[in-house]
């Protein structure tokens, strides 16, 4: 019966090419628009580190010795200060030596020249992850050779580096490069290991230096410890203590800023829960804090997805181009289903023949449904070029995020699953329309 | 021309008419939604940043060492001012679009109780003022022993000068001349008005506030160190700005020029506003795209309903209706269905503004938008239904007496 009705609903089809040709095209463009924008904010909105970032909290504790904001001020002037809940570097070394999560780390972004060792090549501007030995493992930083540095070494403060594939290449024409020097911000730094090239989207580690990006990536990793003693700094910190002025835009003083994301692993609820009651305990401690009006331990254990849900990373712009876009589906699948109605309703002779020749409500239903539905694939094949040149066209646009705009597996069977569904829906009203003509009626008037 | 005849017409075609109206009603709402965003944007995008973009630019250092500001100013400032066609430098700690220093909230009261906003402040060294070309509205510019040094990153006592826009906020109604503000210990008294200066990373806090900025005097020093303004004639601009980043390797080898905050403020502006342009060429594309697929779809439908009203249109025809007749009923029966829609859309319209309004910072759609709208869509209807209402306009009454 099935083979049947789809038989009958090919063969409508054919009946009236030109408005089928129409109800086609105007499926791929609405399809193909709502593609392009919920291809991008999935993207967007993808897991950083599948596998990893379940276990992965960003700590923070409140401990800079300062008055707080008078956020109540900002808020009536609709401004959010941003803050990427970073720590000040004596509490991450307190964090760190205590040893309470699975594994932890403190980083933070630093930028500098890299050249090889006796200064034949340089990199200007290299981006540079200051952190710990925890950090390779915990954020699963892919190593080609070579090894990452110990927990001595970052005691040691030792000058050594992890490079990734691409600095080795540029900088030693090789990635062989391990127990090569590198002269990082003019001091050198053994490298130890060469990585692959790290760069999950969004950058959630270190949200304060950038989001999304598609060319920029940290291509070297050191021992935090080091690369202040290489005179390298972080950008702007979170806060500093009352005791140094902080200059806006000045290198922050690493005792008393909070200059380092603090990440800790922490594998069940059960960690989770004690973590943060440890950590409310270390806030607590901390009698000095008293006479700055910060009573109240403050304290944040966010895990990856809070984390990205508070920092508001996908750009507004995103969302709002898929609602954008949604519309104009509805609007497409409206305008369908009327040249659909149409469609069918000429035929309301042909329908009444087969009413009554004993062809079922139900039967008729079926195959003005599928009429629609084959409509609809064929607009959702047509939709995936015009995706194609969509994303094409996005990544052109040299937004920083956009370059992401990709289309994978998933999204594309989830254009066909959606063609399929706009399909029965655009096919329900008109199918149901044709399926209540009378037998009789059209019988004697054709 | 009847109306009637056309309305008894429709309501034997519900669910065809249904449609048409509908989707002209959801190509409403979109459509005066996506304006209002696009002129939201374009309104954005020409903010007056109250300075002589064409012929400034600016140079920002970093990575030098803090102690030695005091020398790496003087020995900047001398190494630019070589720079032939070179007209000013002058030391800020900001400009307009670039990244921003000075932002803080001020109070209208020493104790801090009454809050009067987060404003920009533009601390800035001598010469500065007449670089930026910032035009005097009312009172005077700073004088040269206005320009104090400083201690913190403003000076705890200063003549300053603020916008129009934020004057008119702060003092509503009222001389500003000579008022007083605070930001926590710091005291600010206002000695000139100026037309525009616009915070320099724009309108955070909504669009209303993006002119609530303040020019402070001051002497470069160790809290004003790093970021210089050069004015140039435009069209030697930027072979000036070419030469000053390199003037830089030179004077100040001990510093680090931050290319990507050292360009023209044309090209600083260019970059600000590059999310925005591509958001409007985005919804201009949504627009066309949108009212093609309705033309087409009214197109699609009158055709159909020609072709079935072959045998009719032949009957009026062959009992007297002219050619004017059978066009006529086909365009009123169009501008009827369109018109239904329109009055469904405006509503739909209010209520994807709304909805949008509580998703993003989004002013409410002026009532101007909706006719508008509405002339657009009842235009592109007449547009579509002409063809098909032609072709019916051609038959001929002959058809009439046949059978089909």
């Amino acid at each position: 019966m099935f083979r049947y009705n789809f038989k009958l609903a090919l063969h409508g089809l054919r009946r009236f090419p030109k408005s089928t040709t129409l109800a086609v095209l105007t499926v791929a463009l609405g399809l193909a628009a709502s593609m392009t924008t919920l291809a991008l904010l999935h993207m967007l909105s993808a897991d950083p580190l599948p596998g990893r970032s379940d276990h992965l909290y960003l700590a923070w504790v409140d401990t800079v010795q300062a008055k707080p904001f008078n956020t109540e001020v900002f808020k009536m002037a609709g401004i959010t200060i941003s803050s990427y809940d970073r720590i000040r570097m004596p509490d991450a070394e307190a964090l760190l030596g205590a040893h309470r999560a699975m594994r932890q780390t403190a980083l933070a972004d630093m930028s500098a020249d890299v050249e090889d060792g006796n200064g034949a090549h340089r990199q200007k501007d290299q981006n540079l992850l200051a952190t710990t030995s925890d950090f390779v493992p915990m954020f699963g930083v892919a190593l080609r050779y070579g090894r990452s540095w110990s927990a001595t070494e970052d005691a040691d403060r030792r000058p050594v580096a992890v490079i990734d594939e691409n600095l080795a290449q540029q900088l030693f024409g090789t990635t062989h490069a391990v127990d090569r020097v590198v002269r990082i911000n003019n001091k050198p730094f053994q490298v130890i290991g060469v990585s692959a090239a790290y760069a999950p989207q969004p950058h959630f580690y270190e949200l304060a230096s950038w989001s999304f990006s598609g060319s920029e990536h940290e291509s070297v990793f050191v021992p935090y410890g080091a690369a202040l003693d290489a005179g390298m700094s972080a950008y702007g910190p979170d806060g500093c203590d009352d005791s140094v002025t902080q200059k806006p835009g000045a290198a922050p003083d690493p005792q008393h800023c909070a200059w380092l994301s603090y990440w800790v692993q922490l594998d069940t609820p059960a960690q989770v829960a004690s973590y943060r009651e440890y950590l409310t305990h270390y806030v607590e401690q901390q009698k000095s804090l008293a006479g700055f009006g910060k009573k109240i331990a403050k304290v944040e254990l966010l895990g990856v997805s809070q984390w990205l849900e508070k920092q508001n990373v996908i750009p507004d712009n995103v969302r709002l181009n898929v609602w954008m876009a949604g519309s104009f589906l509805l609007l497409c699948m409206v305008n369908v289903a009327g040249l659909l109605a149409a469609k069918f309703m000429r035929r309301s002779g042909e329908i009444g023949i087969r009413r009554a020749l004993g062809a079922t409500r139900g039967s008729i239903f079926t195959q003005h449904v599928i009429e629609a539905s084959v409509v609809c694939v064929i607009g959702g094949v047509l939709a995936l070029p015009l995706t194609m040149l969509g994303l094409k066209i996005l990544r052109l646009q040299d937004d920083g995020f956009t370059d992401l705009a990709k289309l994978d597996p998933l999204m594309f069977t989830g254009l066909f699953v959606l063609a399929l569904a706009v399909g029965v829906l655009v096919g329900l009203l008109p199918a149901w329309r044709a399926s209540a003509v009378e037998p009789g009626l059209q019988v004697k008037s054709a | 021309m009847q109306i009637q005849p056309v309305l008894s017409a429709l309501r034997r075609h519900r669910l065809a008419t249904l449609l048409i109206a509908l989707e002209i009603a959801l190509a409403c709402a979109v459509l005066c939604n996506a304006c209002f965003l696009i002129a939201n944007r374009v309104g954005l995008m020409h903010v007056d940043s109250g300075v002589d973009e064409r012929s400034l630019a600016t140079i920002s250092l970093t990575g030098y060492d803090d102690a030695k500001s005091t020398d790496l100013n003087a020995r900047v400032t001398s190494g630019l001012r070589a720079i032939p066609g070179v007209q000013s430098v002058s030391v800020i700690n900001q400009v307009p679009f670039g990244e921003h220093a000075g932002t803080a909230g001020i109070t209208l009261d020493s104790a801090g109780k009454q809050f009067g906003g987060v404003v920009d402040f533009y601390v800035a060294g001598p010469e500065s003022f007449k670089a930026l070309g910032l035009q005097v509205v009312e009172g005077r510019a700073p004088s040269s022993d206005e320009y104090q040094p400083l201690q913190q990153f403003v000076p705890s006592n200063a003549n300053v000068l603020v916008t129009r826009t934020l004057a008119d906020h702060l003092w509503p109604g009222v001389d500003a001349l000579g008022k007083e503000f605070w930001c926590d210990k710091f005291h600010f008294r206002v000695v000139g008005v100026v037309a525009n200066l616009a915070k320099a990373e724009g309108s955070e806090g909504g669009p209303s506030t993006i002119q609530w900025s303040v020019f402070t005097p001051a002497q470069p020093g160790p809290n004003l160190s790093g970021r210089y303004l050069l004015r140039a004639d435009p069209s030697q601009l930027w072979r000036v700005l070419r030469d000053a980043r390199a003037a830089i390797a030179t004077v100040a080898p001990d510093a680090v020029v931050d290319q990507l905050q050292s360009q023209t403020i044309t090209d600083l502006r260019e970059r600000h506003f590059r999310q925005d342009r591509v958001m409007a060429g985005m919804l201009i594309g949504v627009i066309v795209a949108l009212l093609l697929v309705t033309a087409l779809g009214i197109v699609g439908l009158a055709s159909f309903w020609v072709a079935q009203r072959r045998r009719q249109i032949g009957i009026r025809r062959a009992i007297g209706a002219t050619r004017g007749d059978i066009l006529h009923y086909f365009q009123i029966e169009n501008f009827l269905i369109v018109t239904f829609g329109i009055v469904l859309g405006m509503v739909l319209a209010y209520a994807l503004n709304l909805l949008l309004m509580t998703q993003y910072e989004l002013p409410r759609l002026p009532l101007y938008y909706l006719p508008i709208g509405a002339l657009i869509l009842w235009g592109l209807g007449q547009l579509a239904v002409l063809g098909p209402a032609m072709r019916a306009a051609a038959v001929p009454p002959v058809v009439a007496t046949r059978s089909v």
